[in-house]
């Protein structure tokens, strides 16, 4: 058994972006649970009550939507008693209107720990993709390269990088930071135009556990800037020059002959 | 006095006809603005997250043809983004039309599948939308795909906005009622800068 407090800074730093991030919505937040924890399937509890059944290594689920508020999760083997879990934090403070991810994972020295991270939904450009990469693995300092090249550098347990980028296909791999020894993928990620992908580093170095698992937010476009359609003019809607010119003449007509009329 | 009555005959005429050309060439009012406000969601929708680590949904079915019986146009459609300043990159050639490829697509049961194509062009003269803007409620519009299936659409509202006011979140949304929306300029020319004032914006729904 094993209890993991979450780092007061982490909870702290959450409370203040979701200040910042918190418009017209509810207090209610968007809790998603992520699996980085090779081997053991759990359940998860969520002040005592059962959230997540048989919940696998890998996988990501939700989102729960949770108030505002303080929350005691318990992570257990499936169907042990929620008095015996792998993990426990007490008190963990869930913060208004925001989109979390709370990982499940181990730490850069292997024990299993829980660390919550608040999601970037902000709007992205049109055509934009945003990458999000978390090193949640029992590992060391790592880069981040996407076709060959270094992207994110030095990341370490449980830090976050990110990057908004052009939507499509990249192909990503993991090295030892400073290295080119390759210690997870190359992986294909297709970055969707309007979402946000978040990949997570998972597993042990030590165990040959590495692996990556990814979620996705979607719902962050916006619209093009504008719609430049025509250059010629031939479609502008008002009368000519010369039909000016002719209803000019008219006027002038029509008072040149009034004043001979009356004279 | 002849010849100051035939004066002022002349000059009405002249009168008449500008006045006649003048009528016919103001651009037809909006309408159905109200059936294309209720066709969008009535509130913004949150970021969704996805429930697994499952790949993205397979993307949405490019419509490849365009046809509007009443101007007569069959257009070829190609899939489009956006260009360096994030502009509907609307393809350069006048007599094709671009679908905004990371849109809904032929498919689609929510959201606005859009498509804009050029009124003109000051190389290539007038565009495939060129009379897009005399579109009535009740036109019908026709999309083809690649496997030849068609998907048929009736207009409920036709709109002229400044490009400045337009609402381009509500064409260019994802969610709310399936629906088709077509987007050209129109509107007062502005020789100096190339550009028209407005964009022309056809609405339309599966039927």
């Amino acid at each position: 058994m094993r209890f993991v407090r979450l780092a007061v800074a982490a909870t702290a730093g959450i409370a203040g972006m979701a200040v910042l991030a918190t418009p017209a919505y509810a207090a209610t937040s968007q809790v998603s649970v992520v699996h980085g924890i090779p081997g053991q399937a759990v359940d998860v509890y969520v002040n005592g009550d059962k959230a997540l059944s048989d919940f696998q290594p890998g996988k990501v689920a939700g989102p729960l939507k949770l108030e505002e508020g303080d929350y005691d999760i318990v992570l257990t083997k499936p169907g042990d008693p929620v008095t015996s879990p792998i993990i426990k934090v007490d008190d963990a403070a869930v913060p208004g209107g925001a989109n979390i991810s709370l990982v499940a994972h181990l730490s850069a020295d292997g024990d299993p720990t829980l660390t919550p991270f608040v999601n970037d939904v902000s709007k992205l450009d049109p055509g934009q993709a945003r990458l999000i990469v978390r090193h949640t693995a029992a590992a060391p300092a790592v880069d981040v390269r996407a076709g060959g090249k270094p992207v994110f550098e030095d990341l370490t347990n449980p830090k976050e990088a990110k990057a908004d980028l052009p939507a499509g296909s990249v192909k990503a791999d993991v090295v030892l930071a400073g290295t080119d020894t390759v210690v997870i993928g190359p992986a294909n990620l297709d970055l969707g135009e309007g979402t946000a992908t978040i990949v997570y580093a998972i597993g042990s170095a030590d165990d040959k556990t590495l692996a990556l698992t990814t979620q996705t937010i979607e719902g962050l476009h916006s619209a093009p800037g504008g719609v430049p359609s025509g250059t010629g003019g031939l479609a502008d809607q008002g009368p000519s020059a010369p039909w000016y010119a002719a209803g000019a003449l008219g006027l002038i007509l029509v008072a040149f002959g009034f004043r001979r009329l009356v004279r | 006095m002849r010849r100051a009555v035939l004066c002022i005959a002349a000059g009405v005429a002249l009168l008449t006809s500008f006045g006649v050309v003048a009528c016919r060439s103001t651009p037809p009012p909006s309408v159905g603005s109200e059936n294309v406000t209720a066709l969008a969601s009535p509130s913004p929708s949150p970021p969704v997250s996805r429930k697994s680590s499952a790949p993205a949904k397979a993307g949405a079915v490019t419509p490849t043809g365009l046809r509007i019986p009443k101007l007569k146009l069959t257009a070829t459609i190609i899939p489009v983004g956006v260009d360096d300043n994030g502009d509907f990159a609307v393809p350069p050639s006048v007599d094709r039309v671009g679908w905004y490829r990371y849109g809904p697509g032929f498919a689609a049961d929510r959201g606005s599948i859009a498509i804009a194509g050029h009124v003109d062009s000051a190389e290539q003269g007038k565009g495939a939308f060129f009379k897009l803007g005399s579109l009535s409620p009740g036109d019908t519009v026709v999309l083809t795909d690649s496997e030849g299936a068609t998907r048929e659409f009736k207009v409920v509202g036709r709109e002229r906005y400044a490009k400045t006011k337009i609402p381009l979140d509500r064409y260019f949304a994802r969610d709310g009622k399936p629906r088709l929306t077509l987007i050209t300029c129109g509107g007062p020319f502005d020789a100096s800068t190339g550009h028209y004032r407005d964009n022309v914006v056809v609405t339309a729904v599966p039927g």
